[in-house]
């Protein structure tokens, strides 16, 4: 649980200057989560992988940029590499998934991407 | 029993029947108001282009095959209210996904707002104090109420601990919620059936726990009871109810 | 998903000459997928220009970035600040993206560095073959699922021609003909009435953009 982090590479400035910009909304959706996982039927990865808890779009959105806000922005490259499979493998960001209280969990999703991306993460199509 | 001197002590018992009353309405109100206007603020009204036929804007449609007699048929979205209508929409809403969920849930709620605004004991209090008050419930209807209540406060502890898929996503802050959520009900019938010997303490705790909900509503998740019912009417989306049309 | 194969580096290198600072913008979809535009390219893209640019001795500042889609609005937002200190911008999304992005900075050149190809499956890693031409009138399951329209030469839409080589089209003797293809898949399938079924023709309707409009919506667009 206490990794040593090895924060080369990854620039937590950064980071938070991206989060920073959708501040208002990001943290608005970490609030009004209920954590009531009503989400997960509405994803169709979530059904076609034997309704694994790990598709479901409240986990992928708060493990994602839930993990980012919280720890503001001190991740390493091995916490951004679990998020690169988390938010590119198990989402293909189709925005069909219904959050009853309304929030916008592609955008999220689609922040984590952009954050993965600033600090050269993303996915390897031609390393299966 | 020195629990019971610190309640019985006149200050602490009066102040939490009487100011800390006003004073958690009034942050109640005030942060609700406070939360939406945040909220609404964050929303644009996107203007809807509408669509006009017409050189180079042309809607893309399939020429009319002329196949076994092919009858032009409506989609079922499109037909007038038909009990068949009704019954896929339905099945094909969340009821129809999680109908057990989408049962509890419903009952709760009603029951979260509905019994203490109907409760004997409150509308008495409403009227000595303001000589106003709503229509009250019999009162082993409100017990029986009240312990279903409970009874769905279990049924969503159930589900947070032995469920996979939603124990996987809890933080402590969910189990703090539910027994905030369940305190007024739970000391409320412990309280109404003098239960413990000492009724001052349990009617404080209910009192207190009341207090605490409702200031707790606008900075917590709590706040999904209003801002529920705003996404539905105001953001676009596939599950927008009628003229939806801002973004974020 | 849409397949693009990248333009030759001299036709890119012509494209960005006259300016000075040039953004190379990237797509994560389906460029992404078919290995020809995703972030990996634009920073390959990138090294190979300033490259060629060094030994012409010119100097220019090309930078990069990727957004998640650029068919979508609401990822270009992140765009928005970004292009006000660059005059010109490259992209290497689709010709859809090109032109989303082209409307929403109007005011700053937006050249293509991919030619969209087709819609087509992955054959295998690198290799991608047209399956089809989205005509909008879509026959497949009258003909064992081979499209006429992409495969057949001339695009016949209800039977072949009588002019087959063999077993290849009179055109060349390496384009297999395609209703051969689909009356030997009907025969398969014990289906060969289908082939006598005659379908409405296309009426060419793919001459001018065509606006899809989901009929759940039709309501909240149509005036």
């Amino acid at each position: 649980m206490f990794r040593k982090k090895n924060t080369a590479g990854v620039n937590s400035n950064e980071i938070r200057a991206i989060l920073d910009e959708k501040k208002a909304k990001m943290k608005l959706s970490l609030k009004a989560c209920a954590h009531c996982s009503l989400c997960a039927e509405s994803c169709f990865l979530f059904m076609g992988h034997n309704k694994d808890p790990k598709y479901m779009p409240s986990y992928k959105f708060l493990n994602s940029v839930g993990v980012l806000y919280k720890k503001k922005g001190n991740v390493d490259k091995l916490d951004l590499g679990e998020m690169r499979d988390l938010v590119w493998e198990r989402c293909v960001l189709c925005t069909r998934c219904y959050c009853p209280i309304g929030i916008d969990i592609p955008d999220m999703l689609a922040l984590a991407r952009r954050i993965c991306r600033s600090q050269g993460v993303y996915p390897q199509y031609d390393r299966e | 029993m020195a629990l019971s001197h610190i309640f019985s002590w006149t200050f602490m018992y009066d102040f939490i029947r009487g100011p800390m009353v006003w004073i958690s309405f009034i942050i109640f109100f005030c942060g609700v108001v406070f939360q939406v206007l945040r909220f609404m603020s964050l929303l644009k009204e996107q203007p809807v282009k509408k669509f006009e036929p017409g050189p180079g804007n042309i809607i893309h449609s399939q020429t009319v095959s002329h196949l076994k007699g092919d009858r032009v048929k409506t989609r079922w979205f499109k037909k007038g209210p038909d009990k068949k209508d009704w019954m896929v929409w339905l099945k094909l809403s969340i009821a129809g996904v999680n109908p057990f969920m989408t049962i509890v849930t419903t009952i709760f709620h009603v029951l979260l707002i509905g019994v203490p605004v109907f409760v004997l004991g409150h509308n008495i209090l409403l009227d000595n104090a303001f000589g106003i008050s709503m229509v009250s419930l019999p009162e082993n209807v409100s017990d029986f109420l009240t312990g279903v209540v409970i009874f769905c406060t279990l049924i969503f502890l159930f589900r947070r601990l032995f469920l996979e898929r939603v124990k996987m996503i809890t933080s402590y802050e969910d189990y703090l919620f539910l027994s905030l959520a369940a305190a007024p009900f739970v000391t409320g019938y412990l309280a109404y059936h003098q239960v413990f010997s000492n009724y001052k303490l349990l009617i404080s705790l209910h009192i207190l726990s009341g207090e605490l909900l409702l200031m707790a509503v606008p900075f917590t998740k709590f706040i999904h009871m209003i801002y529920m019912i705003i996404v539905r009417f105001n953001v676009a989306g596939e599950y927008s109810f009628g003229n939806a049309r801002k973004n974020w | 998903m849409i397949k693009a194969k990248i333009k030759p580096v001299q036709e890119i290198l012509d494209a960005i000459d006259g300016y000075e600072k040039i953004l190379n913008v990237g797509c994560g979809g389906c460029v992404s997928v078919c290995l020809v535009g995703g972030q990996k390219e634009v920073n390959a893209l990138n090294a190979e220009l300033k490259v060629h640019l060094e030994k012409a001795g010119i100097q220019k500042q090309i930078d990069g970035y990727t957004v998640e889609r650029q068919c979508n609005e609401s990822f270009l937002q992140e765009l928005d600040n970004k292009v006000l200190e660059y005059d010109c911008m490259v992209s290497m999304a689709c010709g859809a993206g090109v032109q989303h992005m082209a409307k929403r900075f109007s005011k700053i050149p937006v050249h293509p560095v991919v030619n969209t190809v087709s819609i087509g499956v992955d054959k295998d890693l690198g290799m991608y073959e047209e399956n089809c031409r989205a005509c909008g009138h879509c026959v497949l399951g009258y003909t064992g699922g081979i499209c006429p329209v992409t495969r057949c030469a001339k695009g016949l839409f209800n039977g072949p021609c009588g002019g087959t080589n063999g077993d290849n089209c009179e055109i060349s003797n390496e384009i297999p003909c395609a209703w051969l293809d689909i009356y030997k898949r009907l025969k398969d399938q014990n289906r060969l009435d289908d082939i006598l079924k005659v379908r409405p023709h296309m009426e060419w309707q793919n001459q001018s953009p065509r606006t899809i409009i989901q009929e759940p919506y039709e309501k909240r667009y149509i005036a």
